[in-house]
């Protein structure tokens, strides 16, 4: 692929040498929230502009519309520059109608959100292991029964704050773990994406 | 043989009650527990804690009347009515409020199930028996009568009933899937694959990427490997205009030292900015250079 060779030769090539950190000019947070404008100016209380939540109802072009969990409707408009994350991180096709997303990216004035990234089904669970079976954990999530399915290669374990692993082996019934995972929209089923334990 | 199933129903009744009673009436969670159950809709929000008392105080009454001598039909009449009762209370709170704690057993919260309405059906169905062929037999009698069967059915019934009980599971079930699982690994074949998750974690330890974050607009959009490499792009803005970061972070081995970024203008092809090692940091605190007082306080 043309684009990975490029992207590659300039990382590794090193023919533009070693630029200093004045050559970074302003990176510091105060700048870049400055140079955003309008946009860096929120009331306390306010909802931020430029993050939406919510499921998507229909998808047209490159646009997506979304309702919020407060009834509010949002346009997205997904660019190539825009990531996006569906278990790992993966392309605009993936993205069905149904699926339930956060979106951050920047207000436009007609009132579409430009997205820099969308998280399609994310959720994030404290949950007991009530037990497990072949490639699946049964969780007790306060009370609701909740499948989370592991997809061998992209699921991973991070356990006592250790970089992430590919073996799952070390997790317990009857333990605490908080998972990572996306969503099987409209059934109480998961895919682990990170899950993280002590042991 | 029927009439010793029957006639030890009280004991076993008898011993469920005293159990459950004086969990309500003395245990030290109770209060908050009673908040928990299903009761409130019954009898409102104020009453439900005395309400859950009162309960217990009638379970520990019924279980001293079926345990202590004489043996009366009332006594396991009153025991079935309770059974009966408490399986109509479990429908009607597994109907209007399915997300409350059972309240049977008082110890630890369990969720309203099949068991719970086993449980209490079990209970009916002894209290039941007894009424029917042992209405005035005492179990004393039969134990000394026929002990070792009275002791094995005895025990084969109290087995069952805490067989039933959630609140016993972390005593047998756990240990027990906990065994299973050690047996039979569900969970291997993962593999040795590195995580992107474990990757990023790198990334972000990294001092390249903490002089370059502010510039990100957006998470991974795309990663690849490559001999020992693994490249991770984000999209980001330099020098006002839309670029592509891409980090190359050592992938078999972990290096934050080691990860470079490049910022690339895509459109003309050029590369922006290459780094491989963090430019030195200032050793003044942080504050200093970034909050300067202003300058009316500075010369007042």
């Amino acid at each position: 692929m043309d684009r990975r060779k490029l992207l590659t030769s300039a990382v590794l090539g090193g023919a533009a040498g070693l630029v200093g950190a004045t050559a970074l000019g302003s990176l510091s947070p105060e700048d870049v929230f400055a140079a955003e404008g309008a946009n860096a100016k929120i009331n306390p209380g306010d909802p931020d502009p430029n993050f939406v939540e919510g499921r998507i109802t229909g998808i047209t072009d490159t646009v997506l519309f979304v309702t919020s969990s407060d009834g509010s409707l949002h346009s997205i408009r997904v660019t190539n520059g825009t990531s996006i994350w569906k278990l790992n991180p993966t392309t605009f096709d993936e993205v069905k109608v149904g699926d339930g997303l956060y979106a951050r990216g920047l207000r436009l004035a007609d009132g579409t959100l430009a997205a820099d990234s969308l998280w399609v089904n994310i959720v994030n669970l404290n949950a007991h292991v009530d037990s497990i079976g072949r490639g699946s954990l049964n969780l007790d999530h306060h009370g609701q029964r909740v499948v989370a399915h592991v997809e061998n290669g992209r699921s991973a374990a991070v356990y006592n704050n250790t970089p992430a692993v590919s073996d799952m082996s070390m997790l317990e019934a009857g333990k605490h773990v908080k998972v990572i995972g996306a969503w099987h929209p409209d059934t109480n089923e998961i895919t682990i994406s990170t899950v993280y334990a002590a042991v | 043989m029927p009439t010793t199933i029957a006639a030890l129903a009280p004991l076993l009744i008898g011993g469920v009650l005293l159990w459950s009673g004086s969990l309500k009436l003395f245990g030290r969670h109770a209060a908050a527990e009673a908040r928990r159950t299903a009761l409130a809709g019954l009898v409102g929000e104020a009453r439900v804690v005395p309400a859950y008392r009162i309960l217990g105080g009638l379970e520990l009454l019924i279980a001293v009347a079926l345990i202590a001598p004489p043996p009366l039909w009332i006594d396991l009449a009153a025991g079935a009515a309770l059974s009966a009762g408490f399986i109509a209370y479990l429908g009607y709170a597994a109907l209007a409020a399915p997300a409350s704690s059972c309240g049977c057993m008082g110890s630890r919260p369990s969720r309203i199930s099949w068991r719970a309405f086993a449980r209490a059906g079990t209970m009916l169905l002894a209290s039941a028996a007894a009424l029917l062929w042992a209405p005035s037999i005492a179990w004393y009698t039969e134990l000394s009568g026929e002990p070792v069967l009275f002791t094995a059915v005895l025990a084969a019934e109290a087995l069952l009933v805490a067989g039933l009980s959630p609140e016993f599971d972390h005593r047998w079930l756990l240990p027990l899937r906990r065994l299973h699982n050690r047996l039979t690994h569900p969970l291997s074949g993962g593999g040795f694959e590195i995580p992107l998750d474990s990757t990023v974690t790198q990334l972000i330890r990294s001092g390249v990427y903490r002089h370059t974050a502010a510039a990100l607009r957006s998470d991974v959009t795309e990663h690849w490997d490559e001999g020992e490499w693994r490249f991770l792009v984000y999209s980001a803005r330099y020098e006002n205009r839309p670029a592509t970061a891409v980090y190359a972070v050592p992938r078999l081995r972990y290096a934050p030292d080691d990860v470079r970024v490049a910022m690339v203008d895509e459109e003309e092809g050029t590369t922006l900015l290459t780094m491989d090692t963090p430019p030195p940091e200032d050793s003044r605190p942080e504050w200093v250079l970034t909050n300067p007082l202003p300058e009316h306080v500075r010369t007042a």
